[in-house]
């Protein structure tokens, strides 16, 4: 094998190694669930809609039976969604995403709150999301 | 809670007054004596000569003849029975001829007193007359003076039972007189004189002797050859301790054909078929005959043929006042029974349990939440969950009357106290409200959903809608009209209960079917049936309040099945959600739709979102429970 053969086959051999550390089942990342937890300045919170954007996310789901949510995708990386019911501090919501290890690069944002009385909240101040593992 | 029952079944009677021309202001009237009927029991007995002249309060002891206290024609004595066993005696000093009358008030003032009375003759000793329950609990005693002298009055606790500082009565002591009441016209003691009326219509009068040869009145009327009628008079089922009588004579005024006492209780009835054309009458009298206590009566002569919708199915019996009734979603009949102070739920096989405790209901239906809205006389419209819970739900109309949910899950409501048609969103939001005193009658009624969503109302005798922001005269009749409903195709099933029967009319108000039944006896609410899927289908019930059924009507007859009712969502919660979260799907009128339904700002937002799951009972069950939606403004 001369060098410049012996060159190509470590490229290629390199080459493999990058495209397995795409593969879930093995290398360096791992498909898992991510939540979102909510903070509130209020306690009489009764829907929210909100969107989560960063790497891909398979799935979302509410947390429990208490609440209820519609998604929408706009593409593979950003999710909006509506929760209804009885929203309070804590996590709210699920994530289903091929790598875990990214939780860091999502960002997730309230868009808009209405108590449970339906009225919309006028200022967002004090409303947080955040997507940790 | 007797007095309740009195007053209700004379609410719910037909109209003493003419019936087929219901007098102005009768739905509120009628709603306002619900409303007071706890507080004050209205007087059902013929007045005394005179207001009191005077006040005289009793001076113990006076337990008997010897200390008895005197009072004079035209005044109140008053006094309180105290304890138990008290007796208060009263001398007054009468003329021969005179027809006397001593009139306890005590329930009626609010008094735990449930009095007796009793009139002494002058010799201290003989008994005359004796009286515990007339008006409700309280007594009265009418009685013609055979002789001049000092007369003497008991009065004492029914049984000697009860009494206390609070058992307070005022006894009007006074003479009777007849004032004219009702359609009849004194003097009508004879056949010669007899007050005609029409085969089918109600007329009212009241016996009362003016002199000592007592007080009978004849009617006369044209009675066809081959037909059947029923004569019925109302007096004690409208609450009086009575005991009316009626006879029918032939056209020479003189035949007995018929007669009756107690056919309906204490009232009589009676069937008689006709063989030959002419005038016939009817007497009405008093079994007590001369010198009992004076009593309006109605008299009913209905000819009796078959309609299509006979013979009817009685469905429910052993209801107090069943007035308004819904037909839930499995197909249980939900009845108010008024003096019951509850909703009935009746099943398919007739059984009959509580399903909630609402005060006084009047009408009801159910909303876009599957919940029963009732209104009831307390002026509260409750929402009533699927479990029976009961709450205050729409507390700004003052006298609400009878309610309608229209397809798009909006409320429609009368209110008797202003006459108003009135909008509210499906979360009890006041949305507008419209002065109908342009309809004329007794304004909005009883209320329906037509064809359209648009609402129709019974306003006394005619039925009216509102299209687009008018009002318009749809159906015309000459008797009281109930709560109706409609077909699918529009067709109309009235219930008229002065004439005791219902009519089927024809979206344009033409008739299609008088009589469509004559079973019912007085029908005041009809609705369709609905299957185990919530549909409506071609079965038509009734609410027959005087008698405490509910009723069905020969189901082969029933061409259409029941126009749908209630809410009809006009897209998923998914639809819904997709367009908040940035879709298409949805309409600017649905949005501007969902923004009514919720926070009314201008846009669809998550707070309509949410309005619009509460709607369609699509919230998480935990916030269901947490979320109720706010008071109506």
């Amino acid at each position: 094998m001369n060098s410049t053969r012996w060159v190509l086959a470590m490229i290629a051999v390199l080459s493999l190694g990058v495209a397995c550390s795409n593969d879930a089942t093995g290398g360096d990342t791992q498909a898992g669930t991510l939540t979102v937890r909510l903070t509130t300045p209020h306690a009489d919170d009764g829907a929210m809609t909100f969107t989560v954007s960063g790497p891909p996310i398979d799935a979302a789901a509410a947390i429990n039976a208490s609440l209820r949510l519609f998604t929408r995708r706009e593409g593979d990386s950003t999710v909006v969604g509506a929760v209804v019911g009885a929203l309070a501090d804590g996590v709210v919501i699920t994530l289903h995403v091929p790598d875990v290890g990214a939780a860091a690069r999502y960002t997730a944002t309230v868009l808009e709150v209405a108590d449970r009385q339906d009225a919309l909240r006028t200022s967002l101040a004090g409303y947080a999301l955040t997507v940790a593992p | 809670m007797r007095s309740w029952f009195l007053v209700l079944v004379a609410l719910l009677a037909p109209a003493p007054a003419p019936a087929q021309t219901p007098t102005a202001g009768s739905w509120r009237e009628a709603v306002e004596r619900l409303r007071d009927a706890s507080v004050r029991p209205a007087r059902r007995s013929a007045p005394v000569a005179a207001i009191a002249t005077s006040i005289v309060d009793e001076s113990e002891p006076n337990d008997s003849v010897r200390t008895a206290d005197s009072v004079a024609l035209g005044d109140q004595a008053r006094g309180v029975v105290n304890p138990a066993n008290d007796v208060d005696t009263w001398f007054v000093d009468l003329t021969a001829g005179q027809f006397f009358s001593a009139d306890v008030d005590a329930q009626e003032l609010g008094s735990p007193l449930d009095a007796t009375l009793v009139l002494i003759a002058p010799d201290g000793e003989t008994v005359l007359a004796f009286n515990d329950d007339f008006d409700g609990f309280d007594s009265r005693i009418s009685f013609r003076i055979p002789a001049s002298g000092r007369y003497f009055v008991l009065i004492s606790s029914f049984g000697r039972l009860q009494g206390g500082p609070t058992a307070r009565y005022a006894l009007n002591v006074g003479t009777v007189t007849c004032a004219a009441v009702g359609t009849e016209r004194e003097p009508n003691d004879a056949p010669a004189t007899a007050t005609r009326f029409a085969v089918g219509e109600s007329v009212t009068g009241q016996l009362c002797s003016q002199n000592a040869g007592g007080d009978v009145d004849y009617w006369a009327f044209t009675g066809e050859a081959g037909t059947t009628i029923d004569v019925r008079v109302d007096a004690a089922s409208a609450g009086l301790l009575v005991d009316p009588f009626a006879a029918l004579f032939a056209p020479d005024g003189t035949t007995r054909l018929m007669f009756n006492d107690d056919g309906n209780g204490a009232d009589p009835r009676f069937q008689f078929s006709i063989v030959t054309t002419g005038t016939y009458y009817v007497r009405v009298s008093d079994v007590m005959g001369n010198g009992s206590n004076p009593f309006p009566y109605t008299l009913h002569v209905r000819p009796i043929v078959p309609g299509p919708g006979d013979p009817i199915t009685v469905r429910a019996d052993g209801l107090l006042i069943p007035l308004g009734l819904a037909v839930g979603s499995t197909g249980d009949l939900f009845v108010g029974d008024v003096v019951a102070n509850r909703v009935a739920r009746v099943s398919a096989q007739g059984v009959v349990t509580t399903f909630a405790e609402v005060p006084n209901p009047l009408g009801m239906a159910f909303d876009a939440a599957g919940d029963l809205l009732v209104a009831s006389v307390d002026g509260a419209v409750y929402r009533v969950t699927p479990q029976g819970v009961a709450t205050r739900f729409i507390t700004d109309a003052v006298l609400p009357f009878w309610i309608a949910v229209a397809p798009d899950g909006r409320i429609w409501l009368t209110d008797v106290f202003d006459r108003t048609l009135r909008r509210y969103s499906s979360t009890g939001q006041i949305e507008l409200r419209l002065d109908a005193i342009v309809v004329g009658g007794s304004g909005p009624g009883p209320l329906a959903i037509g064809p359209s969503g648009e609402p129709y109302f019974s306003q006394g005798t005619e039925i009216w809608r509102l299209a687009g922001d008018e009002f318009q005269r749809v159906v015309t009749d000459g008797a009281l009209i109930w709560a109706f409903a409609f077909d699918v195709a529009g067709n109309i099933y009235v219930p008229s209960p002065t004439l005791g029967r219902i009519k089927l009319f024809s979206p344009t108000g033409a008739v299609l079917a008088d009589t469509f039944a004559i079973g019912p006896d007085a029908p005041q609410a009809v609705a369709f049936g609905r299957d185990g899927t919530g549909a409506t289908v071609a079965r038509v019930f009734a609410t027959e309040p005087r008698i405490g059924r509910v009723i069905e009507v020969n189901p082969t007859a029933v061409a259409l099945p029941g126009l749908p009712v209630g809410f009809t969502a006009p897209f998923t919660p998914e639809a819904a959600a997709a367009a908040l979260l940035g879709g298409a799907g949805l309409s600017a009128v649905d949005r501007q739709f969902l923004d009514e339904l919720g926070n009314r700002n201008g846009r669809f937002d998550v707070g309509d979102f949410q309005a619009y799951l509460r709607t369609l009972n699509g919230l998480p069950v935990a916030a269901a429970v947490q979320q109720r939606p706010r008071s109506a403004p």
